[in-house]
This record gives C-alpha cells, sequence and structure tokens, in this order.
C-alpha cells in the first residue's frame, strides 16, 4: 500500500485528467493481466482448441497426431439424447435455484441489517453450511429426505402423503435444489449485508420522513441502490448453479435415471474417460449458456442513472 | 477506427491456428506403442525408486519396503501416499506433463488407457512367470496383446449370506445354480429377510455385480481378438432379464444405497444375502458385533447350472512408466513384490489378497474357510477388457442395466442401446 | 446503546442515524422481538449439519454409519482426533493450508480491489474491453482449463511447489467483480473532491476509496479464503511429495479407501478443517460493517 499512495504530481503543463486516469487504470490493472495472460489466455485457448479436435487422454504425449473435426463434436452434442437430458435439467436448476437462493439470502440480510445485538452471532451462523464438508450435508439432507424421513414425518401430521424424494424422478431435482438454496444462501446474506451498507442512512431517512412505510422503503428505495449487488449476485450464482455439480454426485449420483445429471458432471465424466476433445467441446457449450445467462441478467439489472 | 485495430492481430492468430491445423492429423499407420521392453539388468537395484500408491497400500508400502532396502542396500525406495478418489486423473495429469513417479499402484480397469496413451511401459521378458498368477488378474495387465505390468493384489466377489435365515427356510447348503439362487433369496425373505438379495440397481458400478451373471450365462464382451464389442448377444439378455426378475418380484429393492447401510442391513435382517468383495467381511463383522460372526457365511457364486459361477476380479498392478527416472530398480521393485512370500507378507501386514497363486498353499489363506471360498472364486474370475475406452462402455451399461431394472425401457432395447453406444466409443485401440 | 459501541468507527448504519441525534429513530428501530425468534429458527435449520459433524466426530465408525443417523453419541471416543494428530503430519498440512489460503486472499482482495477501482470509477479507454476479460474469465468453466494449467504450471517448474499453488489463483474474477459492484454503489463526490484538492489517483484509491470498502474486502477475503482452503483438486494434482499435501487432500488420502471410507476420521478432520475459516470469518467481522457518514475525510 505503501507503494501506491504516492501520489502523481500534476504535470507541469497540464495534462488532462483523462490521461491520469488511464495510467492510473493501467498500473492498477498490471497484476490482474499479468496473472491472466500467464495462467488463463493460454489454458482457453488451448482448451478450445482442443474442442474442435478429437483428442483422447491417450494422445497427451503426440498432441498434434489428432484428427481436426471441427464443429463437428458440438453438433453430436446438440443432438445427443443425454446431452440434452442433462441440459435441461441444469437449466431447471437453475431457474428455481437461482431465485430461491437470492430471495432467502436477501431476507436473511435484510434482517440481520435490521437487528442490533447478535449480528455478527448469526451471520457465522448462517454462513457455516458453506463450511461444512459436505459429507455432513448429505447424511443429514438424506436423513431428512428419506422415505421414512423427518419431512415424509411432518408432512404426515399435516396429511399429505410423502414422497421418496431423493429417488423419485420428478422429486429429485428440486430437492437438490433446496438443499443447494441452503447451502449457498450464507454467501449471498455476507454479500448483500455489504452491499446494504452502501445505502446511505440519509436517503432512508428521507424516504422515512415521506411517510414511506417500510415495506415501500425497501422496494422503491433501498432495492434499486442494491442493483448492482444484486446483479453481481444473480450472475454469480446463476454461473454457479450452471456448473453444479457437487451436491448431485454425493446426494444421488445423478440419478435416478439422470435426472440430477448436470452438464458439469457430464463433463467430468467424459474427461476422467480420456474424450477431451469432445469434454472440452461440452465446456464451450456451457460457457455459450454463461455468457447467454449473464447477458440476460446485465440487462434486466442494469443499473439505472 | 477500433474495428480496424482489431484486424491485423486476428488475422494473425488464424493464421497461426491454421497452420498449426494442418499439422494436425492421425496417421493412418498403427503408431503402436513398443511392444518389447529391455531385460531388466541382473543384480541388485540401486537408486531412488519413487513409488505411488493409493489409500491405506500407500501408508503401509513406505514401511513394508524396508525389506526390500535391506536386500538392495543402494537402493532407496520413496513411497508416497495418493487418496483414491483422484488418483486416476492425478496419474493421467503426470503422463501428459512427464512428471510420473517410477511405479504406481494402477487400478486394474485403467491400464487400457494408459497403456495406450504410452505412459506404461510393456513388461519385460522373464521378469515374472505368468502363470504364477490367477489367470483373470494377468489379463487385466495385457492391452493389445502385450503386458504392461503386474499385478499385485486382487479382490473377487462373492455371495454373502445370513445362515440363520438359510437355517430357518430349510437350506442346510447355499446355493448353486440360478434357479436355486432365485428359490433361496426368495425363502430368506420368507424367514424374515426384508429383502431376500441385494443387487445394484444401476448406477455407478453396478456392472461389476451384474457382468457376473452375464459371463456365467456364456455372454462374451467381445469378439476373440478384443476389436469389437459383442454385447447384444441373447445371453446378455437372458442375463439382464433374469437379473431384472429379483427386481419385479421384490426380492430386490431399486433403491440405491449409502455407504454403511448395506453391512448394517445386513447385520439386522434387512438384507438376507448380499454380494460382493473381501473387504466386506470386515464391515459386516464390524456392523454386527462379535456374536454375528456365525451368523453368516460366503460362498461362491452360483453358477447358471452349476457352482462355481464366474465372478468379477478386479484389484490392483504395478506399472511401470516410460518416464520413470530408474526404470531398472523400478521393475526390480515390482519384481520382488511378487515373490510369493513377500505376497503373502503383504497380505498378512495389508490384508489385500495375493495375486499370486503359490501364496494360497500355506497359511491362513489356505487353512481360514472364509479365505478359501475367495480362493476358490479367484479362479473362477474375469476381469473386463483391457482396453482405453471400458470406463466409458461401463458407465453405458450402468445406465442401460438401471433402465432396464426400473422399467423405463425392455430389456431387449436396454442390450441393443448398450451395444450401439458401445460401437461407437470403439475399444480405443488403435 | 452503549457509549462504547458509539464511540467505534466503524458502524451499523442504523446506529449512525440514531448518534447523530433523532429521538424518533429509536423507537422506529427497536427490533421485533419476532424477528429474532425467526432468526433463531433459521439457525437451527442451517446448523443441523454442522452440529451432526461435530457430535459425530467423536461417535465410533459403526455408530456414525447408522442409519438412521444419531445425533448425541451413545459412546465417546477421542480415537479420530487422536489418529488426527499422530499418524498425519499435520502441523505440515496445516501449514501449507494456512500459506496458500491466506495468499490467495490477500491477493484477491488486493489485486481485486485496484482492478475494481478501476473499472468502477476510472475513466480510460478499454475499460469495457478489460471488464469484458474479466467476465469472460469468470464464465468460463474451470473443468474446461484445467488440464492445460496444469500442464503449463508443470512446465514452468512449479509443480510440486506452494507458488505453483498460489499463482493461478491469485487475482480471480470474482473478486474484482465484486469490488467493481460494491464501488459503483459508492459516491463520486469524494472522490471528485480529493481531486479538487489535489490528490493523485493511485492516493485517491487507496486514502479515499480504500477505507470505505470494508464490507467488501472482508467479503472478498472471507470467500477466497474459503475457496482456496476447501480447494481439492488442484492441490492434489499440482503436489507430489507429501509434504507438499494441503489439508483437504490430506483428509481425503487417510480416509477415503478403495472400497469404504472411514467417516469418524473424515468428519474428525472436516471439523479441524473448518475451525481456522470460523476464525478467519470472526476475526473479519468488524470489517463487514461500515457506515459511510461516519469514515470522516474532511
Amino acid at each position: 500500500m505503501a507503494v501506491l499512495t504516492t501520489g502523481r504530481r500534476r504535470p507541469a503543463g497540464g495534462s488532462s485528467l483523462a490521461r491520469r486516469q488511464a495510467v492510473a487504470a493501467w498500473v492498477l490493472a498490471a497484476p490482474f493481466l499479468v496473472l491472466f495472460l500467464t495462467f488463463t489466455l493460454g489454458p482457453v485457448l488451448a482448451s478450445l482448441g482442443m474442442s474442435f479436435t478429437d483428442m483422447q487422454s491417450t494422445d497427451v504425449r503426440s498432441p498434434l497426431a489428432v484428427e481436426f473435426v471441427g464443429f463437428e463434436q458440438y453438433a453430436d452434442l446438440l443432438s445427443n439424447e443425454l446431452f440434452r437430458q442433462v441440459a435441461w435439467n441444469t437449466a431447471w436448476y437453475v431457474l428455481l435455484g437461482v431465485p430461491l437462493t437470492m430471495a432467502m439470502g436477501l431476507a436473511a440480510a435484510v434482517a440481520l441489517n435490521s437487528i442490533t445485538r447478535l449480528r455478527g452471532f448469526f451471520r457465522t451462523g448462517y454462513y457455516l453450511p458453506l463450511v461444512t464438508s459436505i459429507v455432513a450435508v448429505a447424511v443429514v439432507w438424506r436423513f431428512l429426505l428419506r422415505d421414512d424421513g423427518v419431512l415424509n414425518t411432518l408432512l404426515g401430521y399435516v396429511g399429505i402423503g410423502g414422497w421418496d424424494w431423493l429417488n423419485e424422478t420428478s422429486t429429485a431435482l428440486p430437492s437438490l435444489v433446496v438443499m443447494a438454496a441452503w447451502r449457498n444462501f450464507g454467501a449471498l446474506t455476507v454479500i448483500f449485508l455489504a452491499g446494504l451498507q452502501t445505502v446511505p442512512a440519509a436517503v432512508k431517512e428521507a424516504a422515512e420522513v415521506d411517510g414511506a412505510g417500510r415495506w415501500r422503503q425497501f422496494r422503491h428505495v433501498t432495492l434499486p441502490l442494491l442493483r448492482p449487488t444484486l446483479l453481481f449476485a444473480a450472475v454469480i450464482t446463476g454461473i454457479g448453479y450452471l456448473q453444479f455439480f457437487e451436491e448431485a454426485y454425493v446426494m444421488t449420483q445423478g440419478g435416478p435415471l439422470d435426472t440430477t445429471r448436470s452438464v458439469t458432471y457430464l463433463t467430468y465424466d467424459q474427461f476422467s474417460f480420456g474424450n477431451y476433445g469432445y469434454a472440452s467441446a461440452m465446456s464451450y457449450l456451457l460457457f455459450l449458456a454463461v455468457v447467454a445467462l449473464t447477458a440476460v441478467q446485465f440487462r434486466a439489472l442494469r443499473p439505472k442513472d | 477506427m477500433t474495428r480496424a485495430r482489431y484486424v491485423r492481430p486476428v488475422t494473425a492468430m488464424l493464421t497461426c491456428a491454421a497452420l498449426v491445423l494442418v499439422g494436425c492429423g492421425r496417421d493412418e499407420e498403427d503408431d503402436a506403442p513398443a511392444a518389447e521392453s529391455e531385460e531388466v539388468g541382473s543384480g541388485p537395484a540401486t537408486g531412488t525408486i519413487d513409488v505411488w500408491a493409493m489409500g491405506t497400500e500407500g501408508e503401509l508400502l513406505g514401511d513394508f519396503a524396508k525389506a526390500f532396502e535391506q536386500a538392495n542396500p543402494d537402493a532407496d525406495v520413496n513411497v508416497t501416499a495418493v487418496p483414491w478418489d483422484s488418483a486416476h486423473d492425478k496419474i493421467i495429469n503426470a503422463i501428459t506433463a512427464g512428471s510420473t513417479p517410477d511405479v504406481s499402484l494402477i487400478g486394474t480397469t485403467w491400464m487400457g488407457e494408459f497403456a495406450e496413451s504410452e505412459g506404461l511401459e510393456p513388461t519385460p521378458e522373464g521378469l515374472v512367470d505368468e502363470q504364477s498368477f490367477f489367470p483373470g488378474a494377468w489379463d487385466s495387465t495385457v492391452v493389445d496383446d502385450v503386458s504392461y505390468g503386474v499385478p499385485w493384489y486382487v479382490e473377487t466377489r462373492v455371495l454373502y449370506y445370513r445362515t440363520d435365515f438359510a437355517e430357518q427356510a430349510g437350506w442346510s447348503e447355499p446355493p448353486r445354480t440360478w434357479d436355486e439362487l432365485h428359490q433361496f433369496a426368495t425363502d430368506l425373505q420368507g424367514a424374515g429377510a426384508e429383502q431376500g438379495l441385494y443387487l445394484q440397481p444401476g448406477q455407478t458400478g453396478s456392472w461389476q455385480t451384474f457382468m457376473p451373471f452375464a459371463w456365467q450365462n456364456g455372454a462374451a464382451l467381445t469378439n476373440e481378438e478384443g476389436t469389437e464389442y459383442t454385447l447384444d448377444s441373447p445371453e446378455m439378455a437372458e442375463a439382464l432379464e433374469y437379473y431384472k426378475t429379483y427386481f419385479t418380484e421384490g426380492i430386490s429393492q431399486d433403491a440405491l444405497l449409502v455407504e454403511g447401510e448395506l453391512e448394517q442391513g445386513f447385520a439386522d435382517g434387512k438384507f438376507g444375502s448380499f454380494i460382493s468383495g473381501p473387504w466386506h467381511v470386515a464391515l459386516v463383522d464390524e456392523a454386527g458385533g462379535p456374536e454375528f460372526a456365525d451368523k453368516y457365511d460366503v460362498t461362491p457364486l452360483p453358477g447358471k447350472d452349476e457352482a462355481p459361477g464366474t465372478s468379477f476380479i478386479g484389484g490392483g498392478n504395478l506399472g511401470v512408466f516410460t518416464d520413470a527416472d530408474n526404470r531398472d530398480g523400478a521393475w526390480k521393485f515390482v519384481q520382488w513384490l511378487s515373490q510369493p512370500e513377500t505376497q503373502t507378507d503383504w497380505y498378512t501386514t495389508m490384508g489385500d489378497l495375493p495375486a499370486v497363486r503359490a501364496s494360497w498353499d500355506s497359511g491362513e489363506l489356505a487353512s481360514d474357510p472364509r479365505l478359501s471360498v475367495f480362493g476358490e472364486q479367484l479362479d473362477n474370475a474375469n476381469s473386463p477388457p483391457a482396453v482405453p475406452t471400458w470406463e466409458q462402455v461401463a458407465a453405458v451399461i450402468d445406465a442401460d442395466v438401471e433402465k432396464a431394472v426400473k422399467d423405463a425401457v425392455s430389456v431387449e432395447d436396454a442390450v441393443a442401446d448398450m451395444q450401439s453406444q458401445a460401437s461407437s466409443i470403439g475399444t480405443g485401440l488403435e | 446503546m452503549s457509549a462504547v459501541r458509539m464511540a467505534e468507527v466503524a458502524q451499523p448504519v442504523d446506529d449512525v442515524s440514531s448518534a447523530s441525534g433523532g429521538g424518533r429513530e429509536s423507537t422506529r428501530h427497536t427490533t421485533p422481538r419476532w424477528l429474532y425468534v425467526v432468526l433463531t429458527l433459521g439457525l437451527v435449520v442451517v446448523l443441523g449439519p454442522f452440529v451432526w459433524m461435530a457430535l459425530s466426530s467423536v461417535k465410533p465408525e459403526a455408530e456414525v454409519r447408522e442409519v438412521p443417523p444419531t445425533w448425541l453419541p451413545r459412546d465417546v471416543t477421542w480415537d479420530n482426533y487422536d489418529t488426527l494428530f499422530t499418524d498425519l503430519n499435520m502441523p505440515t498440512f496445516f501449514f501449507n493450508s494456512v500459506v496458500v489460503a491466506t495468499a490467495v486472499a490477500l491477493g484477491n482482495v488486493v489485486f481485486g480491489a485496484m482492478l475494481g477501482y478501476a473499472l468502477a470509477k476510472l475513466r480510460f479507454r478499454g475499460r469495457r474491453v478489460l471488464f469484458g476479460l474479466v467476465l469472460v474469465t469468470l464464465m468460463v468453466p474451470g473443468v474446461a482449463t484445467f488440464i492445460p494449467q496444469f500442464v503449463l504450471v508443470t512446465n514452468l517448474g512449479l509443480a510440486n511447489t506452494l507458488p505453483g499453488m498460489i499463482l493461478p489463483y491469485l487475482v480471480q474474477p470474482f473478486g474484482v467483480f465484486l469490488m467493481r459492484q460494491y464501488m459503483l454503489s459508492l459516491p463520486d463526490d469524494l472522490i471528485d473532491a480529493a481531486r479538487v484538492d489535489g490528490a493523485g489517483e493511485l492516493r485517491i484509491f487507496a486514502s479515499v476509496m480504500l477505507p470505505l470498502c470494508g464490507p467488501a474486502m472482508a467479503t472478498v477475503g472471507i470467500l477466497t479464503f474459503l475457496a482456496s482452503w476447501n480447494n481439492f483438486l488442484w492441490p492434489l494434482v499440482i503436489a507430489q511429495s507429501d509434504d507438499k499435501w494441503t489439508l483437504p487432500v490430506a483428509l481425503a488420502l487417510y480416509s477415503t479407501g478403495e472400497h469404504s471410507t472411514d467417516y469418524g476420521l473424515l468428519l474428525a478432520g472436516s471439523v479441524v478443517v473448518v475451525l481456522p475459516v470460523i476464525l478467519v470469518f470472526l476475526v473479519l467481522q468488524r470489517y463487514f460493517v461500515q457506515g459511510i457518514a461516519m469514515t470522516g475525510i474532511k
């Protein structure tokens, strides 16, 4: 930090503000750029290239002795029944999961922002699912969702019949969505809390003076100011959920009948089978989906000036 | 203006890419990996020998190798333990980057891939006697007619059953044929078990439980030369039909079990019997407690018309990498580990079943009744084809077994799908 | 409100408004009791697995594997922790994990703030491209680049080194993106004022903006620390010898077998692995909370 606080004097002759900003910007961007160019750009290009070949793990020692297949693998994937199924699973997961997790995270953040005591205590508590071993999470959630488990017992008290949540093709994926929301909303709570700190007190006071009730205050004052944070949360969660893998791997192994298998799960399988070219193609299809989703989110939550 | 600025760098990149691509392409000629390995020199091993081993084998091998170091004073064995979870990925990545150790423990189903990637050296002539190993174990090292390693330890699947339920149901001897097994499982349910026989209903690894039935019925996975898959045989369909009847009749449940549930269920009487490998003996004993030991037993798998039926053989092989720094030392270490006395000692230390038959002729392996069941089964066990694409085809089989068992598709369609997918995947051997 | 709390520099916005003297605020802002109740119930739901994990780490293996699972241990055994600290080379693994995770967290906080500021508050040509680059990096699935990255790092001679584990993760687009969004919400007038005062751009960044970014920096810090701390696959392939394992790798190594898992050991290890993260989280608590009105620039 000491290095950076050495301010630059305004050079004699008055260079424009624009030029100073540009210089400062590139200095600030330098670390990212260096690391990016070294560790990210090359690998991205290499894997993109791989996706246009039929490279296998058995070719690794002679990487140029592979066939160039162009877009063939991409086309194969789009017409592959299993890929379509997992793409559909992944889409559902995102459509259900992102709003659910964001709503839970926001609710918790607002609640924590409103209380005065024990805030740190609660914040730490809600964060714990993120750090709990997936093994423990899986054991407890399976216990809850078993045919003779807690959830069905509770539903029984209210007179609703239960389901074999993880073993039935219609309920397995939604169950995992709920579990994922439970696991991840803590991170969003932390992020939203940070965002809520940027809502200036003065603005909130003004709204109260105007007689706005708390809900209206929230909807029309806080929420709009929170747009950049909301956008961030939506993008991050969306990208994360588009790549969901761990929960399905541990809880259902992609079943029953591939209803919880995600694109990333399939990609991971293909990489472990050694179908490097094919798997890379799949990851770039996923990348396109990520870009599309992010673009939509940027449009929807664009900061309005 | 901004547009124009991008044109030149982009053109340059595209040109480079094009040049590279022109240089790519597979040779029509067979670019087969080397089929012969130099002989290993005589005399004691020298130098550092870097070894990777997974799990508990990795933890115990370091100390165990001290005996080797004593016999070869100039040699130093350096064992690194690697987690089982991602050992396959770690090894293939090491082969890619050229950063492999000298020797590694290698899962039997990985041999094809590693050999084809030219990461493994063929086993030198005369290093070991092929006949000294269980045939299924040796087969798992042979890729495209060349052996690329040496079997270290083996495992096979047998039938575990509740002797108390069996007696109650009137069975003084375990079942020996398919029909008897079916009746046996039904009777166990009558005697109090919820499920007569636990069979894995598809999903990861279920092929290891299902395949034996196919083999028992005479199905072959590939043709003689090993160049094509032959999965859609009538024998395979029959075997899958038989497998499915257990589910349709309620003898087996179609829910996946979590780890720990099987042995506990067995001890609690939920499952009357199940098929698994030697590691389950310890798990069952732990779940059931000391009084449980006489309430269960193991027996070789029933065959279609007579016992023992063919089972699945797995285990671990030892392979030396082409990038090894100390190739001679590595092979000598491997040779030492495959000697009958070393194999017996390793069994005593670790509990892994020896791959060398001679070790089964004496000691606990010969006298313990449960262990001799495994010994008997090992003589009747097949390994899947040692081809690079096996894991992928196995996953297809798993998925189709699940669909057949859960009645999502008919047995004929399931088997047909197995074959069509396997054909398009190919064996992976060039 | 106690005097101590009012005196703290970093204060929740609520406190700020009541400190600046509005009696009417304090009646408005007494927190309804039901909110605490709801939050506590939420906490119970959320903590279940964590509590189970801790309780089960002292159970014998057979009890851990019981289905349905038990809560309070029937027998308490410290064997798992014993094994962890005697058989395993804990100090080394711990050290490796700490070094790697701390370096990654610091790198992301500092460099992320730097670039985030440039993207949020500075006007310069290429800003959109740069942001696009950050987003693209964020969006490329990690699984795609894993293998080429491994080959690259090995060829750079960084295999089996701690820097090899740290460098690819030192500046992640996640942190940059978060800092940018956060800073977008902060008003420009402080910056403009500082410029009028003649401060250089970099000094403005360090002295004006950064102090306002406590919550965001703490957030980036804890989340990147956590991700690095729990990272399994990368350290697994990079490390070639036992002295370079990090905690998750070591834990997987000793508890997962070919055919069965030592759950007791795994859970005990998970508890140990979790503690430093919670510690970091607690330490960073006070940075999560900040009111811009109270940080006096003038």
